[in-house]
């Protein structure tokens, strides 16, 4: 679907959709999963032949949900990549940093404009408004993050909100435009929703400790490449209710390296990490019930389905890496 | 009748022996005839052809010309000089107005960047929506079933309502694409202020890009027909293939001007003929109707584009060297050098040089001042304003006032086009 008529664009494009630099492609699992726990075969559709030609049809266009979905993450991650200066991602130089930002920038844009046409193609004007709503999300959060004044930094609502616009909406708005292409009630397409997005909520949270602790439970040996960019994320902030001088030297982060390993070791005194874990369980424990409230059905792939999605909420949590 | 008359006029007037960019000048109005009687069979625009120098007309109305230049007299049609931009101005600034609500942001420097090209002052001569909002009302040809009288009314002020959808739409994609494109090429000033990225960095440039972009989709998304999301879609991937094709093409490639012709419709046609389509196929017309409004627009684009590339050279004076030579200064390769190239092969291997020497420019610009770079380029652009005049004339005809007027304002449009000299 990327293939394009410049060369230049083309391997730009292509870029992030090589065997072997995909990504763990979570996205578009979590779509999959969900288009087979939606398939309820509804009474009237129960007609032999046609029951089967429907779903397959059907589940074209499923699949072309979790297309559009990846589409619109690589072109914010390719975005993301110039603004931040990145050199490497997925393990590999950026895109930006092998081919200049001049043809990132192109290269988004175009990929942009293709999930525009796939979408355009399912003829489905609320899904093209769900996914649109999607893109103008992602640029809200990473402005939100770019922009944001002290007080918004230093605030969980302000922070959960971003979190939402730049993870999890993507997750929570492409399930739930899923149930509406499987026609579902406005009430299914809710509890889809609502999977996907506590699922992206947890997904982050999990994301933040781990920035910290790494692979092991100790603090420090992470990354910690958020903190090192002056991104407050949750651990800190709740640290930061708990020491309010932490705050001050939260603003110096950028300043004075070793700022770093003082707010460290506020942290490793602090709940933060733990208080974080609780939260991203709790959203987690959301995601499951909603997949629980789903319409009962007989169907064995339709109840393995539902178990894998109850089981990826257990992997967010449990996952060191 | 009026056509022969008209024709035999311009049989005289074409042996005389003058230039085309003199007869520009001349205060002679210009506009294609648009026969009163029996004209349009779907037959009339399959002679358009839109490659290379020869243009005929199949159709026995317009009798096969060579050269379709067609002069007329001023006519009774109208009784002053019709300025096509104040026939909209009113929905214009309630447009503008609409424009800036839309990109009203939750996060205040979001909203500030997405605003920058839509404030008061700095919006631009606002042409495509002109062309727009006058195609609209071209053709709002009342259908028969349509004429209840309370209902007509209200159909086709939601109708409008829609209509006016796709111009704000379609400045939302070109100002987007303005941005991106500042970015990519470094620069400092547009429309006359700092650019949003000088002004404010890249990084805001970029998103605030992404954002018109997304609104522009929701706003799509709400008019509720996929297939005019999907031809606006396709106008962005084409933004995109355009400014790839000019950043990447191989020396083979930007000495062609088949490449050229593409990559500008890509970058400049694209938007304004499928918004033009898109209008049409929103009034519920057929897709006749809606490929000569596709047409239109995409002829007026080129002629637009050819005609800036010349003034880049003659600026406001007739003269060579006078404009400002920003095109060739950044080694891009517009329609009168390609013109040039094909009379003085030895231009190639300075064109080549450009960059490396600024010399080269005034080298390059000695040979284009030897050939017929810039006449070729007009007489192209010249075509294409015909050939969209040509598609206003084709439509369906109708006994509407507004309607006439609108599309006499279209066809005044393809000639501004081509006398503007700035």
């Amino acid at each position: 679907m990327v293939v394009a008529e410049v060369p230049k664009l083309a391997s730009a494009a292509e870029y992030f959709f090589k065997r072997g630099v995909e990504g763990k492609q979570f996205r578009p699992t979590i779509l999959l999963l969900m288009a087979t726990a939606l398939n309820v075969r509804v009474p009237e559709a129960l007609a032999a032949e046609s029951a089967d030609t429907l779903p397959s049809e059907l589940r074209v266009r499923q699949r072309g949900i979790a297309e559009i979905t990846e589409m619109i993450h690589v072109a914010s991650l390719l975005h993301d990549d110039v603004l931040d200066d990145a050199d490497t991602r997925r393990g590999v130089g950026s895109l930006n940093f092998v081919m200049g930002n001049k043809i990132s920038v192109l290269a988004g844009d175009f990929l942009l404009s293709r999930a525009c046409v796939a979408l355009a193609a399912l003829k489905n004007t609320e899904v093209v408004s769900l996914l649109a709503t999607v893109v103008e999300h992602l640029v809200t959060g990473e402005t939100m993050q770019m922009t944001s004044t002290t007080d918004q930094r230093h605030s969980m609502d302000y922070y959960m909100q971003k979190t939402y616009y730049k993870t999890a909406s993507l997750i929570s708005n492409s399930c739930k435009a899923i149930a509406l292409l499987a026609g579902q009630s406005a009430e299914v397409a809710m509890l889809a929703y609502e999977y996907g997005k506590n699922l992206g909520l947890a997904f982050q949270l999990i994301d933040d400790v781990l920035d910290f602790t790494g692979t092991s439970a100790s603090l420090g040996k992470g990354s910690l490449s958020d903190i090192s960019h002056g991104i407050i994320t949750a651990p800190i902030l709740f640290a930061m209710e708990e020491f309010p001088q932490l705050r001050t030297v939260v603003n110096q982060l950028e300043k004075d390296p070793t700022n770093v390993d003082i707010a460290l070791e506020y942290l490793g005194k602090s709940k933060g990490i733990q208080r974080t874990r609780e939260l991203a369980i709790e959203h987690a424990n959301l995601a499951a019930a909603a997949i629980g409230s789903l319409p009962e059905t007989d169907d064995e792939d339709v109840k393995r389905s539902r178990r894998a999605l109850i089981d990826l909420t257990h992997r967010v949590i449990s996952r060191n890496k | 009748m009026l056509f022969t008359r008209g024709v035999c006029r311009i049989s005289s007037k074409f042996l005389r022996n003058r230039s085309f960019s003199q007869t520009l000048l001349a205060s002679h109005r210009l506009s294609i005839i648009i026969p009163e009687h029996g004209h349009s069979s779907p037959d009339t625009h399959k002679g358009y052809v839109c490659r290379g120098t020869t243009y005929s007309f199949s159709s026995p109305v317009f009798g096969g010309f060579r050269h379709h230049h067609l002069y007329h007299q001023s006519s009774s049609v109208v009784e002053e000089e019709l300025d096509p931009f104040s026939l909209v101005a009113d929905e214009l600034s309630l447009l503008s107005n609409k424009l800036r609500a839309m990109v009203v942001a939750e996060v205040p420097k979001l909203a500030s960047a997405a605003e920058y090209f839509f404030k008061r002052g700095v919006e631009g001569k606002q042409f495509r929506p002109t062309i727009l909002l006058l195609m609209a009302t071209a053709l709002n040809v009342r259908v028969p079933e349509a004429l209840a009288a309370e209902s007509a009314d209200i159909i086709s002020s939601e109708l409008r309502v829609r209509q006016r959808g796709i111009a704000e739409i379609t400045e939302m994609i070109h100002v987007a694409s303005l941005l991106h494109d500042d970015v990519l090429d470094d620069a400092d000033t547009r429309r006359g202020v700092g650019s949003l990225n000088f002004v404010m960095g890249n990084k805001i440039s970029v998103l605030a890009g992404d954002f018109l972009l997304s609104r522009a989709c929701v706003a799509l998304a709400a008019l509720k027909n996929t297939e005019v999301v999907s031809l606006l879609a396709t106008v962005v991937e084409h933004l995109v293939t355009g400014e790839t094709m000019q950043m990447t093409s191989t020396t083979d490639q930007r000495h062609s001007m088949d490449y050229y012709m593409q990559k500008t419709y890509y970058k400049t046609a694209s938007l304004i003929s499928n918004s033009c389509k898109a209008v049409a196929l929103l009034a519920g017309q057929s897709a006749e109707v809606a490929m000569l409004a596709f047409e239109y627009g995409k002829n007026l684009g080129l002629a637009f584009q050819l005609i800036d590339d010349v003034l880049d050279f003659t600026g406001t004076s007739a003269s060579l060297g006078k404009g400002s030579l920003s095109d060739i200064r950044h080694g891009i390769i517009t329609a009168p050098i390609l013109f040039a190239m094909e009379e003085f092969p030895q231009l190639r291997n300075v064109v080549r040089q450009l960059e490396k020497d600024p010399t080269n420019v005034d080298i390059a610009l000695e040979y284009l001042g030897k050939s017929n770079g810039i006449q070729r380029t007009r007489e192209l652009a010249m075509e294409h304003a015909n050939l969209a005049a040509a598609a206003i004339g084709s439509l369906p005809e109708t006994d509407d006032e507004d309607v006439k007027r609108s599309r006499r304002a279209l066809i005044d449009l393809t000639h501004r086009v081509i006398t503007r000299n700035k």
